[in-house]
């Protein structure tokens, strides 16, 4: 390709560039400059105080954003250890039955989240499809098992488990078999040859899915409306509530800029801290 | 079959294009013709919209249900005056927020206010928060309820919470056995009440202490939150609570319909504001103050008080409710007995009379902050 080639493709994708450009950055940035405005205004033509971020700290909203977080890195956590064997059943052993398992992972991303959460609202509920059946057969009942903080993580795990099981595939399938092979040559046993050879050689995809899973689960409001009954309250609510019935958009804007600020942070840091060249054993 | 020549296929496109371009100026003709309302849910159903759609063919008709009223206002003050012609939204909003923001204007009173005559009584006088502190007409009645809290009257019967009231959610018995539907605006209004507040008029700071012990104590004493009237219901139903606080015949309605007749909306007998302790809201729709506004807005707020589009309005999908409109009797006959059982028409009127108006809350900037700390808590 030449200079003027180059030069000309540029230009073409100018407009388009600009276009995208301004769609994604446009709104952030409006996020961005209503979160240091004064509180209740509906304009940026006014002094800038900052007074929102002052009210995270002061009012305690930092419990809803530990709490976001916290669960999410809990959802990760399991997710990781439940999709590992799968992940690897679906390179390694599955073979052709690997499609089918794909096809109904995917086909669950048809359905909407809340539809989803609905189904297990009903299974879970005092009288749903647990309690009820096992009442109705055994007599004995229970209280029922939404309204709680672990049933928002088990909502978090369910949504978000194809993020982590096709990177997690992405990244095992990428381990050679003939470096498993030589280490079992030498000697290694089998906690030894997952520890030493598939787990440094899979860190991509395991780095992928959990920077993938974490982030929405992060961001996550539905499971702790629809299943948790608010048990706890997680930052995505209080970003809504402020926007809505608080009608303080200076706040829910402060809110929202400090869950991307922390979420940038903690990316930047895994991906500072990860070389990915380097576990993907390409020299630099 | 007959091969299609290039000289075939670009007289096809050639022809094609010259009819788009012909058609081109009835097409922007048509955009232009066009009625796009904002409203809580009823309005945009297919028994609301179909009639009107059949009497303006050719014009497009479209109807977005709101989640919130708020929610509905921040789409107007983010620039969406421009879309809108109608919005439908709870009486305060109307008079507090909207109008004198200019995001809607005043209705025609010579056309509208006749319309009043045939109402129930208390919005026949005419009803007052249809009007600006100016006296002009912004927004028509329609769908109206009490709205304090619900309970399931196999566990607690209707006259124990009526004399009991607010304080019900106070009592240690009470503890894990009620939800919170969190309506947060409402939650604060009837926050207020239980700890024997007037939310209408400005608080010291010794209603302020006693607003926050107030809202940590029943956050505390819940065993769920949800915005959702469905998840609040089926709780209700399947005896994971017996009550539920916030909620009305909006709410119970729908359970009431399916023959729960179990689940009904209490006003409480007494409370702190003039010995009135229930609230209700009654819907106005307005004009939207659209610089290029549909021509049909105003007929479509005509369409609305006719007796059959009164019914669809009042009983849409969703949730049941009664409508001014049923003072008049062509209104009233066309809904049946089981209808008026869901909308507890037996008991509306009193309950009504132990209601006050939904009203802005003097103190709601500080209140939101002490009401949402003590739900995170």
């Amino acid at each position: 390709m030449n200079a003027r080639e180059q030069r000309l493709g540029i230009c073409s994708s100018l407009p388009l560039s600009a276009l995208l450009l301004l769609t994604f950055i446009a709104p952030l940035l409006a996020i961005a400059a209503f979160s240091i405005m004064p509180a209740k205004v509906f304009t940026l033509a006014h002094i800038p105080d900052f007074s929102a971020y002052a009210e995270f700290v002061r009012e305690g909203y930092w419990k809803s954003l530990a709490w976001s977080l916290g669960m999410a890195a809990v959802a990760t956590g399991l997710l990781l250890v439940i999709c590992w064997p799968l992940a690897y059943a679906m390179v390694r052993i599955f073979k052709r039955f690997t499609l089918i398992i794909t096809l109904l992972v995917v086909m669950t991303l048809f359905v909407s989240e809340n539809i989803r959460l609905f189904g297990w609202v009903i299974t879970l509920m005092k009288g749903g499809l647990f309690e009820g059946y096992m009442h109705s057969w055994t007599g004995i009942g229970f209280d029922g098992l939404l309204y709680n903080v672990p049933v928002i993580i088990f909502g978090l795990v369910y949504i978000y488990l194809p993020f982590m099981l096709f990177p997690l595939t992405q990244g095992i399938s990428m381990i050679p078999d003939d470096a498993r092979y030589a280490a079992a040559d030498m000697g290694a046993n089998r906690w030894q040859i997952f520890k030493e050879v598939e787990l440094p050689l899979a860190a991509p995809g395991i780095v992928v899915g959990s920077l993938l899973t974490f982030v929405l689960a992060a961001g996550a409001v539905a499971e702790s409306k629809l299943l948790g009954g608010q048990a706890v309250i997680v930052i995505s609510d209080d970003v809504e509530s402020a926007f809505t019935y608080g009608q303080n958009w200076p706040l829910g804007s402060a809110l929202a800029m400090v869950l991307i600020m922390v979420i940038s942070v903690l990316i930047v840091v895994t991906l500072m801290k990860v070389d990915l060249d380097k576990v993907m054993g390409k020299v630099k | 079959m007959k091969k299609l020549t290039r000289r075939e296929f670009n007289k096809v496109l050639g022809g094609s294009a010259l009819m788009m371009t012909m058609g081109l100026p009835g097409k922007l003709l048509a955009a232009n013709s066009k009625l796009n309302i904002l409203c809580w849910e009823g309005y945009n159903t297919d028994d609301v919209l179909g009639p009107f759609r059949k009497l303006h063919p050719g014009t497009k008709v479209q109807a977005e249900s709101g989640t919130s009223d708020p929610d509905m206002i921040n789409k107007l003050r983010a620039g969406e005056i421009r879309v809108w012609d109608l919005i439908n939204v709870n009486q305060p909003w109307a008079r507090n927020q909207l109008f004198p923001e200019k995001l809607i204007k005043p209705l025609n009173k010579e056309k509208f206010l006749p319309y009043f005559e045939k109402m129930s009584p208390e919005f026949a006088k005419p009803y007052p928060w249809a009007f600006s502190e100016n006296a002009d007409l912004i927004g028509m009645p329609q769908r109206y309820g009490p709205f304090s809290f619900v309970v399931n009257t196999d566990k607690i019967s209707r006259k124990t919470a009526e004399e009991v009231g607010w304080e019900l959610f106070l009592d240690p018995k009470m503890k894990k056995r009620y939800g919170v539907l969190t309506y947060d605006n409402w939650n604060i209004i009837h926050m207020c009440i239980t700890a024997g507040l007037n939310p209408f008029e400005k608080l010291d700071g010794v209603g302020m202490a006693k607003f926050k012990i107030t809202a940590k104590q029943i956050f505390a004493g819940s065993k769920l939150l949800s915005d959702d009237l469905v998840a609040m219901n089926t709780a209700l139903i399947n005896g994971e609570i017996d009550a539920y606080f916030t909620g009305g015949t909006y709410t119970a309605s729908p359970a009431r319909l399916d023959g729960l007749t179990n689940i009904r909306a209490i006003t409480p007998k007494r409370g702190p504001i003039d010995g009135k302790g229930g609230v209700a809201w009654i819907e106005l729709t307005s004009l939207v103050n659209n610089p290029t506004p549909s021509p049909l807005a105003e007929d479509f707020l005509e369409f609305v008080q006719k007796p059959e589009i009164c019914k669809a309005v009042g009983f849409s999908e969703g949730t049941y409710n009664p409508v001014a409109q049923m003072g008049s009797k062509a209104v009233f006959k066309l809904w049946n007995k089981e209808e008026l059982d869901a909308i507890q028409w037996d008991s509306l009127t009193e309950e009504m009379e132990r209601c006050l108006e939904y009203d802005q809350v003097a103190s709601y900037d500080d209140l939101i902050k002490i009401y949402s700390a003590a739900k995170r808590s």
